[in-house]
């Protein structure tokens, strides 16, 4: 069912496994940033943030023997394959749900155009 | 402007976070009484009580990859065959002697607990003791009065607890039991005490 | 209303004036916690200190046991302050909760002293129901244990009713529910089994259901009113937001126990369960991030209490590197074999602890603390530049992150000489435990733990002072509730 990493695998681990939350986390943010701001030359560093995780990813995958095993095989695609979308999925939620926030209430709210324009 | 999307209202939100909830919950009540069931006294992953009259020994699974808790020859601990109602009082004892004397607040027993002691989940199969045939006693004695053994050169020490012979003998059933039991090879690369004969 | 700056209960409401007693237990058991980790942190260093007196077992049990009571105090406190604004209604067994606050308090302190001074009892089961149940986290003996059913129960009954009573906000709902989760799973911890692989598969029901489930909600919830207190966001968005987070975060936490269920003696099948969800748990962590960023700039940040706002954005990080960094670091069980049970889990632990509730507790105290002194001015500009709170802020912040750090360091080390090379064997943890690389790892996760003690006695300090003698106002924030 699995198989224990090696020993000269431990720093890969750990530090690759660090990097996919962390450029997870930096992808969202650049993503989020780009679009609020409308600063469309964020993105591609974005992009570059996911390509990073990406790598990691493979090396984490790679250094705990995630790739021997259909179901681990299944895991990481999904990591991979997650972890791209969910920053777009959520930008789309939050657009969503403050249109029909302010739509009930009313309420005078600054959203800026390029907020609005993606949804 | 987009607006009022079904899948950005609160109603949807409020009944997927409702069924998502549920749901697990079901699904994690489906796999608890599957669960249990395997790990009920008795089965092959935790073994009966009585186990304590054989040797028990810790040896590498070529198809799992990893050690595995092997069930050997008759080996009655302390000397005395024990039927399975005395087996489970001897266990129960030292169990109960465990969450008395607070054991899990310096030691991890199957790796939960405190950090401030070895592991016990396979401390009866540790070389510390020194050989199968004067274990027994070797353990007895350090759980009864620790302080003055010898444990390490940091001068680290178990404190004395108050526990009596009887419950000393407990304990040593227990951690016989325990070290029986089917971790999916936790410790991994254990070294094992000699037992052949 | 009273005098602006000093402390008058004419300021609060009867759920509040109840609240600031469960906030005043919960900083001095915040308090216990530092002392008692001091202790025992130095017996790793001087392993005479104390021997045979207070042992590390007892002060290591102090240590954990005022950590989760504190944040209970800390969580039903919050509650019980944010009851009667949010339901528009009075409390209705306000006068029951003063007495199970005075009962709870009590057991409390009863039990403690019979830790301190009994510490453990002969091998039978009235030890666990007088003395100790021995099992880490839910020490508590079992009279204690159904004390804090009752008290549960009684909060439970007190948030009900009076959502009932008043307005059942979307935030009732999900509380209510929650409180019923955290006295229904509490049941699952008290029974004695001599079977310690069923022992610990309930155990575990307890500890993570609670940490990483039901707590995680009781947040979202203190969070969400906080979010309209403080900025002024809007409630339909809030909680709406709320029932995202509640859906994402109990659909990866609670079959995210998979991953305690590894080594226990439970089946392989956990194994895959554990591994998915724990892939899936930063997820509500990214939907984090994106929806800070885009409400940031939705809305021209201003807020009426600095302290609480630092103290909140101090709680995204602390969650987001203590719960999603250093636990997916560690929870693959490929790698987790080695790191189970080692330093590792100590420096997760604390980060994630600190990182998710103690910073949202403290938010919560200083958010108490300004109305108490009579909706005073906290924002910028307070005398002496507000520098009690900011280094209260910097020196707690900076002696946890130390100590974790420190901690993974001598994890590091364990994991690879005990685990890997040795074993878990005896000589294999004493020859990991004398390793120059750990001890000093144990020393400096000492120095950063005295460090963390001098922010706390300046967070003291500073809750005592804030806002005492201000004659300013606070400015409400744009379009609250």
């Amino acid at each position: 069912m699995i198989e224990p990493t090696g020993l000269a695998d431990f720093f890969t681990i750990f530090f690759s496994s660090a990097m996919v939350i962390l450029l997870g986390a930096l992808y969202a943010l650049l993503f989020a940033y780009a679009r609020i701001r409308a600063m469309p030359l964020l993105m591609p560093l974005a992009y570059l943030s996911y390509a990073g995780l990406f790598i990691s990813t493979l090396f984490l995958a790679q250094a705990a023997n995630l790739l021997s095993h259909p179901l681990w095989e299944t895991v990481v695609a999904c990591m991979l394959l997650g972890y791209l979308l969910a920053p777009h999925g959520i930008w789309h939620l939050c657009v969503g749900t403050h249109a029909a926030g302010a739509e009930k209430d009313a309420v005078t709210e600054v959203i800026p155009e390029s907020m609005t324009k993606e949804a | 402007m987009a607006t009022n999307q079904w899948w950005a209202s609160e109603s949807f939100w409020r009944k997927t976070a409702i069924w998502v909830t549920g749901g697990s919950f079901v699904v994690l009540m489906l796999l608890t009484m599957d669960t249990i069931s395997q790990i009920s006294v008795g089965t092959t992953r935790v073994p009966a009580y009585s186990v304590i009259n054989h040797r028990i020994e810790y040896k590498f699974d070529e198809q799992r990859r990893v050690q595995v808790p092997v069930i050997g020859v008759k080996e009655p601990l302390f000397g005395k065959e024990l039927n399975e109602e005395e087996a489970e009082a001897l266990v129960k004892l030292g169990k109960l002697t465990t969450q008395a004397k607070n054991c899990m607040n310096c030691h991890t027993l199957l790796g939960n607990g405190a950090y401030y002691a070895p592991d016990l989940t396979k401390s009866w199969l540790d070389q510390y003791w020194g050989t199968s045939e004067i274990r027994e006693v070797q353990m007895v004695e350090f759980i009864k009065d620790p302080s003055d053994k010898l444990h390490n050169s940091m001068g680290r020490r178990m404190p004395k607890l108050g526990i009596t012979d009887e419950e000393a003998r407990g304990v040593v059933a227990f951690l016989k039991w325990m070290s029986s039991i089917d971790t999916n090879g936790f410790p991994y690369n254990f070294k094992s005490i000699e037992q052949e004969n | 209303m009273a005098t602006p700056g000093i402390c008058d209960s004419a300021n609060l409401n009867g759920g509040q004036k109840l609240a600031v007693k469960y906030f005043t237990v919960a900083i001095t058991l915040f308090g216990a916690q530092v002392l008692f980790g001091l202790l025992a942190g130095l017996q790793y260093l001087m392993p005479d200190f104390l021997y045979g007196v207070l042992d590390f077992s007892v002060n290591r049990m102090v240590h954990i046991n005022a950590l989760v009571v504190w944040m209970l105090y800390g969580f039903l406190g919050s509650v019980y302050w944010l009851l009667e604004e949010e339901s528009q209604h009075e409390i209705v067994g306000l006068k029951l909760g003063n007495v199970i606050f005075w009962v709870l308090t009590a057991a409390v302190t009863v039990v403690v002293l019979v830790f301190l001074l009994v510490q453990v009892g002969p091998g039978k089961e009235s030890t666990i129901w007088l003395i100790n149940e021995g099992r880490e986290y839910i020490e508590a003996p079992r009279w204690a244990d159904i004390g804090i059913v009752v008290s549960v129960l009684v909060v439970f009954y007190n948030v009900a009713a009076t959502f009932g009573k008043g307005r059942y906000t979307g935030i009732a709902g999900v509380l209510v529910l929650d409180l019923l989760a955290l006295f229904g799973i509490y049941l699952a911890g008290m029974f004695y089994t001599t079977n310690i692989s069923i022992d610990q598969y309930w155990w575990w029901w307890v500890i993570h259901l609670w940490v990483e489930a039901t707590w995680e909600v009781m947040v979202a919830c203190i969070m969400a009113y906080g979010l309209m207190k403080v900025l002024g966001v809007r409630r339909k968005i809030v909680e709406t937001w709320l029932y995202i987070e509640v859906a994402l975060m109990f659909g990866s936490g609670i079959l995210g126990l998979g991953h305690h269920y590894f080594w226990i003696g439970t089946p392989e099948y956990w194994f895959s369960i554990g591994g998915v969800f724990s892939a899936l748990e930063p997820i509500p962590l990214v939907a984090m991030v994106v929806h800070a960023v885009f409400d940031a700039g939705a809305r021209h940040a201003k807020n009426s209490n600095h302290p609480t706002m630092a103290w909140l954005i101090a709680h995204a990080f602390g969650n987001f590197f203590g719960a999603g960094v250093w636990g997916f670091m560690h929870t693959l069980p490929q790698i987790n074999l080695y790191t189970h049970g080692t330093q590792w889990s100590a420096s997760h632990g604390h980060l994630a602890f600190f990182g998710a509730y103690a910073t949202i507790v403290i938010a919560m105290f200083y958010l108490a603390v300004q109305k108490w002194r009579g909706d005073v001015w906290m924002s910028g500009g307070l005398p002496g530049n507000g520098w009690k709170w900011k280094w209260a802020l910097g020196l707690l912040n900076l002696g946890m992150v130390g100590m974790t750090m420190s901690m993974l360091v001598s994890g590091y080390v364990q994991s690879q000489i005990e685990r890997a090379i040795e074993g878990s064997s005896w000589i294999g943890y004493f020859a990991a435990q004398s390793h120059h690389w750990f001890v000093q790892g144990m020393w400096w996760r000492e120095v950063f733990g005295v460090m963390f003690a001098a922010g706390f006695v300046l967070l003291v300090w500073d809750l005592l002072t804030i806002g005492c003698g201000e004659q300013r106002k606070l400015v409400p924030a744009s379009d609250s509730v």
